[in-house]
């Protein structure tokens, strides 16, 4: 080949590459316009949509709860749920700003991390609804547009911490995959405020039924990295942690692994998890993500929607607590079931504070 | 302070391994490929594509061997882009390593939605590598080394024997001879008759196939399931081994051991809470680790004489025209 060829070659190549860009940008604008054109005449399913936080879609728990409660929504509804993954963080406001371009009714924004982004573009899109999961929009300035959706956490931390304090100690003879180190561990995605009060809630929970227990954190730094998880949880599992608590998204997806291949127990968090692992997840701390998602979009259709603060669940409306046992019924002893129906009294009754931070469950972390 | 010495362990070493097993693997063929003339920063993409054809031949075929050397397969496929574009088209290295790294993170995403219906993590594969842990009956009971080195999972224990095998391929072989010519001074090199081109293409292409092995080790060994950027900047870490490491098999193991060192170290020093600092201080410590290492170790690293310049044939003079 020669010099002159090979250049005339690649010419042609970067041309034909620019004008295939060209025509499948121009492309896409026609459909576009052609689709407004026809929602406008027909009736279009009414869209509502989220945008994912960096775990995505396939973390098992956080992501796949919301889009859960949307996809219930739109099928009972009537509606079309879409969903957008963000990669990276830079990708929170372009990615709700777009949702809204599209026509959402209301876009969920899924976690602690994009609450500025759904302010701003809250902001900016005074017509659409936006509903942020973890979200806790300050009342001085909470867009009327914007409702902010906070769990009570550390309640479903804390009925954990009643199971794991028990099994580990008390109850270890109930499964063979129990150890009589006492000793339980946690592995966070980031230090943010909802995964603390599960760690919060969890320590205190352990701390109620078996105050010399040890109990072992460690953060990755990251809610959508599989090995992290599985390398954070190996090492809680060398000293001797017999059940791991997962708070940290597609990350804990490999803390469950981990626990899997080491034959030990794990805790699941946000939705129940023990499909992930059946004879591994023990129980997961829930928090009702898809039933407040679904509750959210259905006040959206019923005209109710009420915007501009903060709605908070936890135990009284259902929405924290403990996932069933499955095939670890028969294996929980009877007494753990107890102390867990006890402990879930207590709390509803306001005998028993739960803590919401480290420094007031006294926890170094 | 007694706790810190608690973690001084077998396992910390069996999790250095763990944890540096698939930089060693990019690094070496890094090392090759930059041996050979040619500036790979490309490792990143050829890992992620690698993890991603693992997962789907996992998936698809449920047995994990299919999907390893599906991964090793299309990494090696993939370099090809990197080889097509910098050998025979004369273009700039670092330009083209960097638009690989683009593009492989795009077509991963892409060929997720097309084959798993959605992006971000595909399914969870039926069977992982990580089930078929090996154990040499009398050398794993050696004490301190015996676990880390003879009872690893698969993709590990071969990662030994690449590190052995290019260490002895690279400078006792006529071949190594040639491939090390071709990066120092390609001219003598096609003076001998021996084609720098093809010793170029064979370079990118083992960069390629080794990268190729730490995605799929990410994807189907340490994990079950391959989800978007899951390499998370383990490349350009293997790039910076390579380098520190000077330019060969055996340094480049050992810095992508001493990074492996260090992340395993961050996890149990968090456990212990050596240091009341926040956690993600520990979380830093592998990459300042690494900064501090290639910082240290650079001046005393010589790369290739030859490499990141263009050889062409027919080019008129000395070759650094």
């Amino acid at each position: 080949m020669t010099e002159g060829l090979k250049r005339v070659l690649l010419g042609l190549a970067i041309l034909s590459l620019a004008f295939s860009l060209v025509f499948v940008a121009c492309k896409k604008k026609e459909t576009a316009e052609e689709a407004e054109a026809a929602a406008k005449e027909t009736e279009e399913k009414v869209l509502i949509s989220m945008a994912t936080d960096v775990g995505g879609l396939g973390d098992k728990s956080f992501n796949d709860g919301c889009y859960d409660g949307l996809k219930k929504a739109a099928d009972e509804l009537g509606l079309e749920a879409r969903v957008v993954e963000s990669n990276q963080q830079t990708d929170y406001i372009p990615n709700l700003s777009g949702l809204a371009e599209d026509g959402s009714e209301i876009v969920f924004a899924v976690g602690f991390l994009m609450a500025d982004a759904m302010v701003e573009v809250a902001g900016q899109y005074p017509d659409t609804y936006f509903a942020g999961i973890d979200i806790d929009l300050d009342p001085a300035n909470a867009p009327e547009n914007a409702l902010g959706i906070l769990f009570k956490e550390q309640q479903s931390g804390y009925l954990a911490g009643v199971v794991a304090g028990l099994l580990t100690k008390e109850h270890a003879g109930a499964s063979p995959k129990l150890n009589d180190e006492n000793v339980v561990g946690m592995v966070l995605g980031m230090d943010i405020p909802p995964v603390e009060r599960f760690q919060a809630g969890f320590y205190a929970g352990v701390m109620s039924v078996n105050p010399d227990c040890e109990v072992l954190s460690v953060v990755t730094g990251d809610f959508a990295d599989q090995a992290k998880g599985k390398e954070a949880a190996l090492a809680l599992i060398e000293r001797g942690a017999d059940i791991v608590f997962q708070i940290a998204g597609l990350t804990g997806v490999g803390v469950i692994n981990a626990a899997k291949e080491q034959g030990v127990l794990a805790i699941g968090v946000d939705v129940d998890q023990n499909h992930v692992a059946p004879e591994t997840v023990v129980t997961s701390a829930v928090k009702g993500i898809t039933q407040a998602s679904y509750l959210t979009v259905k006040s959206v259709v019923d005209d109710n929607f009420q915007g501009g603060q903060n709605r908070t669940f936890g135990l009284k409306e259902k929405s924290t607590g403990i996932a069933p046992f499955h095939s670890f019924d028969s294996v929980v002893p009877q007494a753990v079931k107890d102390a867990v129906d006890k402990a879930e009294e207590a709390i509803l009754s306001g005998g028993v504070t739960v803590p919401a931070t480290r420094k007031e469950a006294g926890y170094r972390g | 302070m007694s706790s810190l010495f608690s973690i001084l362990n077998e396992d910390l070493i069996v999790a250095t391994i763990r944890l540096s097993t698939p930089i060693t693997l990019a690094a070496v063929g890094a090392t090759i490929c930059e041996r050979a003339g040619i500036v790979n920063i490309a490792m990143e993409g050829l890992m992620i594509v690698g993890a991603f054809f693992a997962a789907l031949f996992a998936y698809r075929t449920g047995s994990p061997w299919v999907g390893l050397m599906a991964g090793v397969v299309f990494g090696g496929v993939f370099s090809l882009l990197h080889a097509f574009a910098t050998v025979t088209l004369h273009l700039d290295h670092v330009v083209s390593g960097a638009v690989l790294n683009i593009l492989a993170f795009g077509v991963t995403r892409y060929l997720l939605v097309l084959t798993f219906g959605h992006p971000g993590t595909s399914e969870p594969i039926p069977v992982s590598l990580a089930e078929f842990q090996l154990e040499i009956p009398l050398l794993s009971d050696i004490p301190v080394l015996g676990r880390a080195l003879f009872a690893q999972t698969p993709i590990v224990t071969m990662s030994f024997l690449v590190v052995a095998l290019f260490a002895f391929l690279l400078f006792r072989s006529k071949t190594g001879l040639h491939l090390r010519a071709a990066g120092e001074h390609p001219l003598a090199l096609e003076t001998l008759g021996v084609s720098v081109y093809k010793m170029r293409y064979g370079g990118i292409l083992i960069s390629g196939l080794t990268s190729g092995m730490a995605g799929a080790y990410l994807a189907i060994e340490n994990s079950v399931a391959f989800t978007e950027g899951m390499t998370g900047g383990r490349g350009f870490i293997a790039l910076a081994a390579n380098i520190s490491g000077g330019w060969n098999p055996i340094g480049s193991f050992l810095a992508s051991l001493f990074f492996g060192f260090a992340d395993a170290l961050q996890y149990r020093m968090q456990i212990i809470r050596v240091l009341a600092v926040p956690s993600e201080v520990f979380i830093m410590f592998p990459y300042i680790a690494t900064v501090i290492a290639v910082a240290g170790l650079v001046r005393r690293s010589r790369p290739p004489k030859a490499v990141g310049m263009d050889f062409m044939i027919e080019a008129e003079g000395d070759w650094r025209g």
